[in-house]
């Protein structure tokens, strides 16, 4: 090709290029939300002096353009292969795969945030529950599994030490060993429920309501899905299912939303239009909610503080219990517990993940 | 706005090429201004009533000084004052401030103004201009429009090179428009963004991490030390090489700004290399009307000094700044006196070592927030913070980042384009790159434009001047 020819393709594969993108972004219909992305896309800002002239306009035009792009997942989906192919980064956006899983780095352990956390627990102990038994336990991350590997993770003895040296009156219950990498999801944070039967035995053995739990489970697979961390790497990865775990006695039982006055079963199948599939289990994020069981045995009641990990655990609990109740502080003040919910004679246990306790500024 | 963004490579600059290019040529001036002064609107809505004030200003004088010679000394005065005070002003009253604070003990509040930006690069344009009509070196401008596009040509508005009057003055009033000129400013243009978006970008998000981790190592300080000089370079040249080529594309030819400074055997050879229009800026109006080499050792020692601590302060209001500076002037007197001649009878490779430690630890104060900060990064290098050699930390990101590393240092030299220059000696293989160059731009705008979708780090450093 000569000069000539070659100055006249490139000017007008540029020119092409450029005018392309602007006319197919002009006149695309804006995408509201990001699956992959999990979050709500930038819509276009609103035009008035005060904001043009206090730059706001130009920032959330800025976020907006970039949000509505076209092609924009696939465009991320080959800057984390140019991440990871073309530049052999070991992560994209914190997110690297050992043993075919999908991790996200959390690093390095923050001691504060931990001190925080065993603060937090201490003040809900002492306030509504010094006369009872009171337990904690702490789910790791899929980051623990991949100790003495090439990959960074926190010191997880160490925030197991914090945790014990400062939290007072409440027992510990030790899961760490009833757990595997692959007890979790390919491509989410969260563990999968049909692997948690020693989990369940574990705690229900200490707590003292394993004798309870009696009815065998049966597994249903319902759906298959994309975890949190699908969007962020895009490598060649086993898709995820969600399954359930039932029985008379869970499909018997009920969820009272506090926030919405809703009832739903316990895994709650319009969550399966939701883009995170992991909701299905007590109905996803929520501050407030009680299970009931109509077939307990006996009238014990059990009240648990927790974070997202705690959905598909605790239906595994629902026969033990004529009442269980869940608590979300990251979503609701403790000290406003007693306005919804009765505080006595109940099994208590605090069940946190590593990465809600090295984040615990989140906690209200 | 950013070159490296998603707004101004689909949005603005597709509409300004379209307009320009369907604009009869004796509008096409005015199509520049416009598109220059929405561009600096975007970023600054307020502050370009300053930036037009000091073109007004800079035109006023101008005519002012050619209109009434007898008179012009006093003109060229109350233009400097007014352009280097608006700068004083915003830039560097604070800086003030604080120290007479802290000097006498009194409690003078500060101004706490922002820093318009490219106002240290356009004041340089606007001074150079002036100085240059006072000098008789170039015609006085008298058409507003000309002078305006002149100063505020978005191409280099923001962040340099800092393009003087005298070399774009033909320009400005008639330019030709080829493919030659086109495709040559194209491919530049997506050359710099992708050393921006690709290179100095990661480079630039590995020296956070040094900076967020409590985890340093000693290897650590030293991969910091080493990715930030790199990062700096392939920022500050990129936006260069993006200036230069959205430049060629409106028919201008600036000049060059850097010259792979990093392969430099001397400090006096990395300062012919780095940064070349601020140089030769400092050379022609402050260097040499303080008398140049041709005065005494004393006189020559202190004109060194006054040029590079102004070299330092103009990079920013903070006593860092005038450190780094300093340094410079300092090693370059040296270099004058005696090492320049014993460095070119050493080897090759310890004049190498030389300038790439000294760069990498002037750098280091650069980018530190005081003084304090840059010692302990400097001592840092050599352990004296009590830090491991290496930890696990230091390891992972190492090898996270090597390739990029390596693709840096490997284009920080002029290996790639020596390398092309000799293979497009033969024709059969320069037919082949012809076949190619098209194809690269689309790989490199695509690849540039995943990285604008999905990152969290991009800023540009030289901005904050």
């Amino acid at each position: 090709m000569s000069d000539n020819v070659k100055n006249v393709i490139v000017t007008s594969i540029f020119i092409l290029i450029l005018i392309l993108f602007f006319l197919i972004n002009l006149l695309k219909k804006d995408t509201e939300i990001s699956i992959t992305e999990r979050r709500k896309l930038a819509e276009f800002p609103s035009i008035t002096i005060k904001n043009i002239l206090d730059g706001s306009f130009e920032e959330k035009f800025e976020k907006y353009t970039t949000d509505q792009i076209i092609k924009r997942d696939e465009f991320r989906k080959l800057k984390s292969e140019l991440e990871l192919y073309l530049f052999r980064k070991k992560d994209n956006n914190s997110i690297y795969m050992y043993k075919d899983k999908l991790i996200k780095i959390e690093y390095p352990l923050n001691e504060k945030s931990v001190l925080n956390a065993t603060k937090k627990i201490n003040e809900i102990q002492k306030r509504y529950f010094s006369d009872m038994k009171c337990y904690y336990s702490i789910v790791p991350d899929k980051n623990y599994f991949t100790n003495n590997s090439e990959y960074i993770s926190m010191d997880y003895e160490k925030l197991q030490e914090i945790m014990s040296e400062n939290i007072k009156n409440v027992q510990y219950i030790n899961i760490f060993d009833c757990l595997n990498l692959e007890d979790y999801y390919v491509t989410d944070i969260h563990w999968k429920q049909e692997n948690l039967q020693k989990v369940v035995e574990r705690i229900s053995s200490k707590m003292g309501f394993y004798d309870r739990l009696n009815t065998p489970y049966e597994k249903k697979e319902i759906i298959e899905f994309n975890g949190i961390y699908s969007g962020e790497l895009h490598t060649k990865v086993e898709k995820d299912k969600i399954c359930v775990l039932t029985n008379n006695i869970i499909e018997k039982s009920s969820v009272y939303n506090y926030e919405n006055g809703k009832e739903t079963q316990i895994y709650d199948k319009s969550k399966l239009e939701s883009y995170d599939k992991y909701d299905i289990y007590l109905s996803g994020n929520t501050p407030l909610i009680t299970i009931t069981n109509p077939n307990a045995k006996e009238d014990k009641e059990l009240i648990i503080f927790r974070d997202s990990f705690a959905s598909s655990l605790v239906p595994l609990f629902t026969e033990g219990y004529n009442k269980i109740t869940l608590v979300d502080i990251r979503y609701m003040k403790a000290e406003d517990l007693e306005k919804y919910v009765e505080l006595k004679n109940k099994d208590v246990l605090f069940l946190y993940s590593t990465l809600v306790l090295n984040n615990s500024s989140i906690l209200r | 706005m950013l070159f490296s963004s998603i707004n101004f490579l689909y949005y603005f600059l597709p509409c300004v090429l379209i307009i320009y290019f369907i604009t009869p040529a004796k509008y096409k001036n005015g199509v520049l201004l416009i598109s220059s002064l929405l561009f600096y609107f975007y970023g600054e809505p307020i502050y370009i009533l300053v930036m037009l004030g000091e073109i007004l200003s800079a035109y006023i004088h101008g005519v002012l000084i050619d209109k009434y010679k007898k008179y012009k000394k006093i003109f060229l005065i109350s233009s400097i004052i007014i352009s280097l005070g608006t700068l004083g002003i915003f830039k560097y009253s604070d800086f003030f401030i604080t120290n007479i604070n802290s000097l006498l003990k009194s409690k003078i509040s500060l101004l706490n103004l922002v820093l318009p930006i490219g106002i240290s690069f356009y004041t340089f344009q606007i001074l150079s201009y002036v100085i240059d009509v006072y000098k008789e070196k170039v015609p006085v401008q008298r058409n507003f429009i000309k002078l305006a596009t002149y100063v505020s040509l978005f191409p280099q508005l923001v962040a340099g090179p800092i393009v003087r009057y005298i070399d774009v003055q033909k320009e400005i009033t008639k330019r030709e428009h080829t493919f030659q000129n086109m495709s040559q400013g194209i491919t530049r243009f997506c050359i710099g963004l992708s050393k921006k978006v690709l290179i100095a970008n990661q480079l630039g998000e590995l020296s956070q991490i040094f900076l967020q981790t409590n985890e340093k190592s000693i290897i650590f300080y030293w991969i910091y030390g080493i990715a930030f000089s790199l990062q700096i370079y392939f920022d500050f040249s990129a936006y260069s090489d993006m200036a230069i080529g959205l430049g060629k594309m409106f028919g201008f030819h600036f000049l060059e700004n850097f010259n792979y400074p990093y392969i430099s055997k001397s400090i006096t050879e990395f300062w012919r290399r780095w940064h070349i229009s601020l140089g030769t800026w400092f050379k022609d109006y402050v260097y040499i009307p303080l008398g140049g080499n041709r005065v005494g050792k004393i006189k020559l020692v202190r004109n060194i000094l006054v040029v590079w601590m102004l070299t330092g302060f103009w990079h920013g209001a903070n006593w860092t700044f005038i450190l780094w500076g300093l340094l410079f002037g300092i090693l370059l007197i040296i270099e004058k006196t005696f090492l320049l001649e014993k460095l070119e009878k050493m080897p090759k490779f310890l004049g190498h070592i030389y300038v790439i430690f000294i760069v990498m630890i002037s750098f280091i104060i650069f980018n530190a927030n005081n003084i304090g900060e840059a010692i302990k990064q400097i001592t840092g290098l050599f352990g004296s913070n009590g830090e491991e050699l290496i930890n696990s930390y230091t390891i992972y990101y190492l090898k996270s980042y090597f390739v990029i590393l390596v693709l840096a240092i490997i284009g920080a030299t002029p290996l790639l384009k020596n390398t092309v220059n000799k293979l497009k000696e033969k024709i059969k293989i320069r037919k082949i790159i012809n076949i190619c160059e098209p194809l690269m731009i689309v790989i490199l705008m695509l690849f540039v434009t995943s990285y604008l979708v999905d990152s969290s780090y991009n800023p540009f450093l030289y901005f904050r001047f």
